[in-house]
């Protein structure tokens, strides 16, 4: 279970990113978070992993809560919890297999993570996740000679070997064609009915958001102004959520080129 | 708490052929390559292994004694070495910036074809793999053996660098400037004056300032030959063991060297960036008469 | 100006010209004039003949060069002369050849032991150098050290470490270890360190952060993250830098000998001594060989590396 009690971000230039944000998230739910850019979305997902502090407020994570964790806590969380990222943030230069080991990181002991020498169990955890996104054939291909949808299933796959309770995603399609992205959202959505595993998606599309999440939670200069199943998440309700009329850019289908 | 899987992957992995680890030719080949020269010279070199052992203790008691015979009396001396080498690394550099700047534009694909641009290339080259020392012994015949013979040297030596880098630097320009200045009816000197020096030129000057930090450095070493400066002065003073006058040398010869990259690196950055914006408002300010003086309409 | 009065005329006066102010020319920036007024009095200072100055004059430098030792030009390279070059070639066989070895080449001379000493001094202290160097690198970008204490620290250290020429850490550690080549490979592995780690910790600060921020966000310790993340991107240019290094080294090695730190440069200093300047020109010959040759093979290894 994810909690945020009157969460809070305020960056130093003064942007307030969140501002007094109740949630409350279940176990095995599959969310998507939309807004405008700017909304806030990216810092509500990096506020459950810590990679953003808050200034006010709290996040509970399983029996973790933040602020107030030391180093190690806080690791610990990390741990628990997987990370996919718009640009993939895979290192090009070094294989799939060893980009996805990056997910064991928090198990492995120091000096096997220093000299590249993993044990057999966590190469066969990566592979396990490789065959989950079923890209396991390209496990030692330079991962920077990947495709970009390719290359969002081996960060899903570096997320899946953490072995995770929580998966957040932000904007995974973003940099992806439309074909790739239902690609994409479909392995997202697969891993969530499968393993259980607690799933939150930032999106700025709304056809994507309202074909693949449970709940849709809509965010207007950092304050939570949408909580709802997706079924009920209609056009008038995104015109709400963003401001303005809808317009071509707000849908995938929308988008250019196909 | 590690699990044994990453669950639910039974269905899908059915299917899929897991690749088989391919062997790292490349990896190993330098692994082996690099172990084997690490052995042969560390076995075959006339070094004395053991000594490293007493070299901690040692290095103690020598800065102990460093700091015991401490004196400011030798700092005249240490100093007027320093500037010496200072000087010969600064006339080196003007010597190798004004021997190397017409070549750059022959040694330029954009400027000069290719028939002409290899050999100089090639001279470049050469001037590059020559070491400082090689220039310096054969020189002495003809200067004898002194800062001037060191400033040649270096000079000499720097052509090499300054012309490859400079090249390149005056390659990466944007062609347009270029092609304007031909299209306006220019010839190849005024494509140089008006295209290629504004574009290259902060970058050169930024290089040759470097070269200037790089020079320092090796004008001292070069010190150890005979050629003067710091160099000489601090090998001097261990040969004979007069510690106030390492001990001061030392820190002389790192203060100065440190002092002369930041006051280059800063240089360096200004050359390249160009003022700073508020030094760049305020000259606007004053050139388009915003001043007590002003001349403008309002 | 001619041309701008055309241009006027061109434009045919439709726009109000008054609105316009056409600025002053502005005044030489005070850096550009500062800074050259600096160059020409320092560049007078340091080349005049007097105390501040190591009197060199461009004038008389011809002049110079046209007068020689003739004696030692004789030694060094007296290469007009047939008689001479073929003197030269049967020095390179004494030194070169040992008539009781059944190789056609022999480095037991002092010349070829020296020479082979420098190679080994430059191996080694390339070796363990840019080793050091890759830890060491990480730390000295801000991006990579844990905190900013340690990143203070290692590149306060570093820059005093660039700062002190190779040849003097080699002078004192023939103080701390003795002669021979050790001083030596020590020497050059502080030049490396100073080298390496400063060129690769400049490359830090341009990489893609992604990737850290993917580690951890699983997790990691920072240096674990260093070393998945980080590592993996600066790599082909730490290789490179750690050949180029090398390079150096090879130079370098050449003067330690006259602090007592072994190679070459001994021999060198010996011949020197002597007033035996065939033999200090066929050092001088070999040893420009040996680094252009090893130049070359550095270099199409380093353009590979790309």
């Amino acid at each position: 279970m994810i909690e945020f009690e009157g969460a809070e971000v305020r960056y130093p230039g003064g942007v307030r990113a969140l501002q007094g944000v109740d949630l409350r998230i279940d176990d095995g739910e599959l969310i998507v978070v939309v807004g405008l850019s700017g909304a806030g979305k990216s810092t509500l997902i990096r506020a459950i992993n810590g990679l953003v502090p808050l200034t006010s407020g709290r996040v509970t994570v399983g029996e973790r809560t933040l602020p107030g964790l030391d180093r190690r806590a806080l690791r610990e969380l990390r741990a628990q919890v997987g990370m996919i990222f718009q640009s993939f943030n895979l290192v090009s230069r070094s294989t799939v297999l060893n980009n996805v080991l990056m997910g064991r990181l928090h198990h492995v002991p120091l000096w096997r993570s220093l000299s590249g020498l993993y044990r057999a169990q966590d190469r066969e955890l990566a592979m396990e996740a490789l065959e989950l996104v079923e890209i396991v054939e390209k496990a030692y291909v330079r991962a920077g000679n990947l495709s970009g949808g390719q290359q969002q299933r081996v960060g899903i796959a570096r997320a899946l070997a953490q072995q995770p309770s929580v998966l957040l995603a932000d904007e995974p399609v973003a940099s992806l064609d439309p074909p790739t992205s239902h690609v994409v959202m479909r392995y997202l959505q697969q891993i969530n009915r499968e393993l259980g595993i607690t799933t939150l998606i930032n999106l700025h599309f709304l056809d994507l958001a309202r074909a693949y999440a449970d709940r849709v939670i809509g965010l207007r200069d950092g304050r939570l102004v949408y909580d709802g199943p997706a079924a009920q998440a209609d056009e008038a309700v995104f015109e709400e959520i963003y401001g303005r009329s809808l317009t071509a850019d707000d849908v995938l289908e929308g988008q250019g080129g196909l | 708490m590690t699990r044994a899987s990453v669950r639910g992957s039974g269905a899908r992995a059915a299917a899929q052929v897991r690749p088989e680890r391919p062997f790292a030719r490349f990896r190993w080949t330098v692994t082996v390559v690099l172990l084997a020269l690490l052995a042969w010279s560390t076995w075959s070199v006339d070094a004395t292994w053991g000594r490293l052992l007493q070299a901690p203790g040692r290095a103690v008691g020598f800065v102990g004694t460093l700091v015991e015979t401490a004196s400011l009396e030798p700092l005249g001396v240490a100093l007027e070495a320093m500037w010496e080498s200072i000087a010969i690394a600064w006339i080196a550099t003007l010597l190798g910036a004004a021997l190397s700047f017409p070549l750059v534009f022959l040694a330029a694909a954009n400027l000069t074809r290719s028939r002409v641009r290899q050999p100089v290339r090639q001279v470049l080259n050469v001037f590059r793999a020559i070491p400082e020392i090689v220039l310096a012994i054969a020189l002495i015949p003809f200067l004898g053996l002194g800062p001037v013979t060191g400033a040649v040297a270096m000079g000499i030596s720097s052509i090499g660098t300054l012309g490859k880098l400079s090249a390149e630097i005056v390659e990466s320009i944007d062609d347009g400037p270029l092609q304007a200045v031909e299209a306006s009816g220019g010839g190849r000197l005024e494509r140089l004056r008006w295209a290629v020096l504004p574009q290259a030129m902060p970058e050169i000057a930024a290089f040759w300032l470097y070269r200037f930090e790089i020079n320092i450095r090796v004008s001292a070493v070069l010190g150890v030959i005979g050629i003067g400066g710091i160099g000489g002065f601090i090998a001097q003073a261990v040969e004979r063991n007069v510690f106030e006058r390492i001990g001061l040398g030392l820190l002389v010869v790192i203060l100065a060297t440190m002092l002369v990259d930041a006051i280059s690196s800063r240089l360096r950055r200004r050359l390249i960036e160009g003022p700073s914006p508020a030094a760049q408002a305020r000259r606007e300010r004053a050139s388009t008469g915003g001043g007590p003086t002003g001349d403008d309409a309002a | 100006m001619s041309g701008e009065a055309s241009v006027d005329r061109e434009r045919g006066r439709t726009e109000p010209a008054g609105r316009q102010v056409r600025p002053r020319k502005p005044p030489p920036q005070p850096f550009t004039i500062l800074g050259l007024a600096g160059l020409v009095a320092f560049t007078l200072v340091t080349a005049w003949d007097w105390a501040l100055g190591i009197g060199f004059d461009p004038l008389a430098l011809p002049g110079e060069l046209a007068d020689s030792n003739p004696a030692m030009v004789e030694g060094l390279f007296n290469v007009t002369d047939a008689d001479w070059r073929a003197q030269y070639v049967e020095l390179l066989r004494t030194h070169f050849t040992d008539p009781d070895s059944p190789w056609p080449l022999s480095l037991d001379s002092r010349i070829g032991g020296g020479l082979v000493e420098t190679v080994q001094i430059a191996v080694l202290a390339t070796i363990v150098g840019a080793a050091l160097s890759l830890p060491l690198a990480v730390l000295n970008a801000r991006l990579g050290a844990p905190d900013r204490v340690t990143h203070a620290v290692v590149k306060a250290l570093n820059n005093v470490n660039r700062a002190i020429p190779d040849v003097i850490w080699a002078a004192l550690f023939v103080v701390l270890v003795g002669v021979g080549a050790l001083p030596g490979i020590l020497a050059l592995t502080m030049f490396t360190i100073g080298v390496v780690v400063k060129l690769t910790s400049d490359v830090v600060d341009g990489i893609d952060r992604g990737p850290i921020e993917a580690a951890r966000a699983a997790g990691a310790s920072h240096a674990a993250a260093m070393r998945t993340a980080l590592v993996p991107q600066i790599l082909p240019a730490y290789a490179s830098f750690s050949l180029y290094a090398f390079e150096l080294n090879l130079r370098g090695a050449a003067v330690l000998g006259f602090v007592g730190a072994g190679g070459i440069g001994q021999a060198m200093s010996y011949y020197w001594s002597q007033l035996d300047f065939e033999a200090v020109s066929v050092i001088v010959f070999v040893y420009l060989v040996l680094v252009i040759v090893v130049e070359q093979v550095s270099i199409s290894i380093r353009r590979r590396l790309g």
